[in-house]
């Protein structure tokens, strides 16, 4: 009862020696995904590393000794940069959820353009959009603000999160709330036990994309959180610019390390699709 | 299953809390900070102006992309100005300045005029330009600062042609030097026609950074120099004609070694990082920059080789002040005049110097016999140059108009074939 099993159901899994271009792809994510982590692992502690030879010549620990360093403000702008992610991807999941709803069960009239304005902060160039909403913000106080910060961060992970919820919504035969209700179930009862596991995959991939897009913000941060609110792109990316390898390479695995635990914490909903992860289970709870 | 869900719904919901706490706390930027009329400022004497911010917080705008500057901007020097002033420092990691103005030209669009969350901030150039332009600095101000005296006079005339009037203090020193590993060729070429003749010799060694980069762009100017007869004829604004055929010039040249170039001149690298990292890897012989201590950093940071040496043309290269000015909208003006003259002191200059590896910038002149030998008796790393050997070598950057222009032209006419 490995992977395949337990995930596929009774579907069965295929044999194991698995194809040619599946390898590849494997073989391909591999490199793409671990093979640079590892790299940024040598290089932080790599002190003399010239091409053309294969490992550094010399090694130091000067840039996590850095990064451990009161001046460096790392433990701040770490905390700082989980709960702004966390607030961002429970507000984007609770905002995106009734609109989600709208747009994948109801026929609404013109639902394509509505989900084209949806998505159209998706479209615009973050710049030139940060920029404006700075100006806003200043009205009304939100500029160099935390809240300022978590309000600007929602413009993009707001649409992804839709567009998840949306789809995962539209697979689910929703008269199964109906059929709850019937049943005497509160909406409560009915969200809990029959709504939320049917669309709980989708939920996960939802809040960890919002997670991650606000984890990774750069320019909305500086320019609305004015350098008043310090997470943790801003600190690496003044060292990225700056050339320091070593200590752009110990930020960058900082960096990773949380983005890393979050998904796994809701990567075990994102991965497999709902209907075969105890729904049936709950169902039955229900009736 | 259902346990675990609720206890992370729990666990989010008691996270969602905290920010709130962290947002009240930080409402309040440069607490009890204190706000000054630059008009009162000459009826006061220094004396009172240096005991007005006590008990403050000064928010500095500064680039905060260094090991070295950081520990010691929020390590010593904070420790130091805690301790004479009272001041609390905080530094405010800001981009490049660029953005630090636009946010100031929004502020002042939407007319937020006190209160602002930066105190000072560092700048120089066509930001300064910009920013007076907009009229976002307080001031004039730098005439009350005793420490002004020290510097030579000419670094509060004008920046990069701009007249600065007393909105800006200069504080640290640019100038420009080229890089080379003395342990490949014993002497490298040190007027531009013998540079010229060393990349045409050479194919495939020498690169800079694509214009408009601070530091390629810089490069160009010494072409511009040479080929348009000397620093001094760009310095009364703008010359069209002597630009015209000075940039024809340049222009010619650059299409000419192109091929001579890396990668045949087919792309350059986009900033003097990517150049330092091409040479540190021995794919090209020269790497450039605006901090002459630049390449003995790097040594020491093992980043390039021991070997590692820095020159300047024996025409002179480029070099410029950065200075420190206060936003309109500052908190706390008080306590950024506080700090910019206790950076601006021979003190702190010295300790910047051994510390930072920064130009000690003051007027030699105006410094006392034992002053002097402390300045030259700093120790500088491998590959820098001597403090003399600099000044001597110093030329003046040209009026900003040539500036653009010739970054215009660049684009226009070199990187296509």
């Amino acid at each position: 009862m490995r992977l395949g099993t337990s995930g596929r159901g009774e579907r069965g899994s295929l044999p194991v020696p698995i194809g040619r271009i599946e390898l590849a792809g494997l073989v391909v994510l591999l490199a793409a995904g671990p093979a640079p982590v590892l790299l940024q692992l040598v290089s932080s502690v790599g002190h003399s590393w010239f091409w053309p030879d294969l490992a550094p010549s010399a090694w130091s620990w000067r840039a996590w000794r850095y990064a451990v360093s009161p001046e460096a403000g790392i433990p701040g702008a770490l905390f700082n940069s989980l709960m702004i992610a966390i607030v961002v991807a429970t507000l984007a999941v609770t905002v995106a959820l009734p609109a989600a709803r709208a747009l994948a069960l109801y026929a609404l009239p013109g639902r394509r353009w509505l989900h084209f304005m949806l998505m159209l902060p998706l479209l615009a160039p973050p710049l030139a959009l940060t920029m404006g909403m700075h100006v806003l913000f200043l009205r009304y106080g939100l500029a160099d603000t935390l809240t300022g910060v978590v309000i600007v961060h929602l413009v993009p992970s707001v649409p992804y999160a839709t567009m998840v919820l949306t789809a995962s919504l539209a697979r689910v035969d929703i008269r199964l709330e109906a059929q709850a209700r019937t049943l005497g179930a509160t909406p409560v009862r009915v969200w809990r036990h029959v709504t939320l596991p049917l669309i709980r995959s989708g939920v996960a991939t939802a809040f960890g994309f919002a997670f991650l897009i606000s984890w990774s913000q750069y320019l909305t941060t500086l320019i609305i959180g004015g350098g008043q609110v310090l997470t943790l792109p801003l600190v690496l990316v003044a060292f990225q610019q700056s050339g320091d390898e070593s200590v752009s390479s110990v930020l960058s695995l900082i960096f990773l390390a949380p983005a890393v635990l979050i998904l796994t914490m809701v990567g075990r909903w994102m991965v497999l699709p709902d209907n075969e992860r105890g729904v049936g289970r709950e169902r039955d709870q229900v009736s | 299953m259902k346990e675990i869900r609720f206890r992370e719904v729990g666990l989010l919901l008691w996270l969602l809390f905290i920010p709130g706490g962290i947002a009240c706390e930080r409402s309040s930027p440069g607490n009890r900070a204190v706000d000054l009329d630059p008009a009162r400022l000459t009826a006061m004497s220094w004396a009172e102006v240096e005991s007005l911010p006590r008990g403050t917080t000064v928010n500095f705008a500064m680039w905060a992309g260094d090991e070295t500057r950081n520990r010691y901007f929020r390590g010593a020097l904070t420790d130091e100005l805690r301790r004479r002033y009272g001041v609390e420092l905080r530094v405010v990691p800001l981009g490049d300045g660029a953005e630090a103005i636009t946010r100031l030209l929004n502020e002042k669009a939407v007319g937020k005029s006190r209160g602002g969350s930066i105190d000072m901030i560092w700048i120089n150039g066509e930001n300064f330009g910009t920013a007076r332009q907009g009229g976002v600095l307080w001031g004039p101000f730098a005439a009350v600062l005793p420490n002004l005296t020290r510097y030579p006079a000419e670094a509060s005339w004008r920046d990069f042609g701009t007249p600065i009037e007393g909105y800006e203090a200069p504080w640290q020193r640019a100038h420009f030097v080229l890089a080379w590993d003395s342990a490949r060729f014993p002497t490298p070429p040190t007027t531009i026609p013998e540079l010229i003749d060393w990349i045409r010799a050479n194919p495939g060694r020498f690169t800079y950074a694509a214009p408009p980069d601070f530091t390629g762009s810089v490069f160009l100017r010494h072409l511009l120099y040479h080929f348009g007869g000397g620093a001094e004829k760009f310095q009364s604004g703008f010359d069209e004609a002597l630009f015209q055929t000075a940039a024809a010039r340049v222009i010619e040249l650059l299409r000419e070694i192109r091929p001579f170039l890396w990668r045949r001149g087919e792309t350059y690298p986009a900033n003097p990082r990517e150049v330092d990292r091409l040479f540190a890897n021995r794919e090209i012989d020269f790497t450039m920059s605006y901090g002459p201590s630049f390449a003995s950093e790097r040594i020491a940071r093992g980043e390039f080789p021991l070997t590692a040496r820095t020159f300047v043309f024996s025409t002179g290269t480029i070099g410029n002040y950065s200075y420190l000015a206060i936003p309109f909208n500052a908190a706390n003006p008080a306590g950024a005049l506080v700090v910019i003259n206790h950076l601006m002191s021979f003190d702190s200059l010295i300790d910047q110097s051994r510390i930072l590896g920064s130009v000690f910038p003051l007027d030699p002149e105006r410094l006392t016999e034992l002053e002097r030998s402390q300045v030259t008796g700093l120790e500088r790393g491998p590959a820098t140059l001597s403090i003399e050997e600099l000044t001597r070598h110093l030329l003046p950057e040209p009026d900003y108009r040539y500036i653009d222009r010739l970054e215009r032209e660049w684009r226009e006419k070199v990187p296509q074939p």
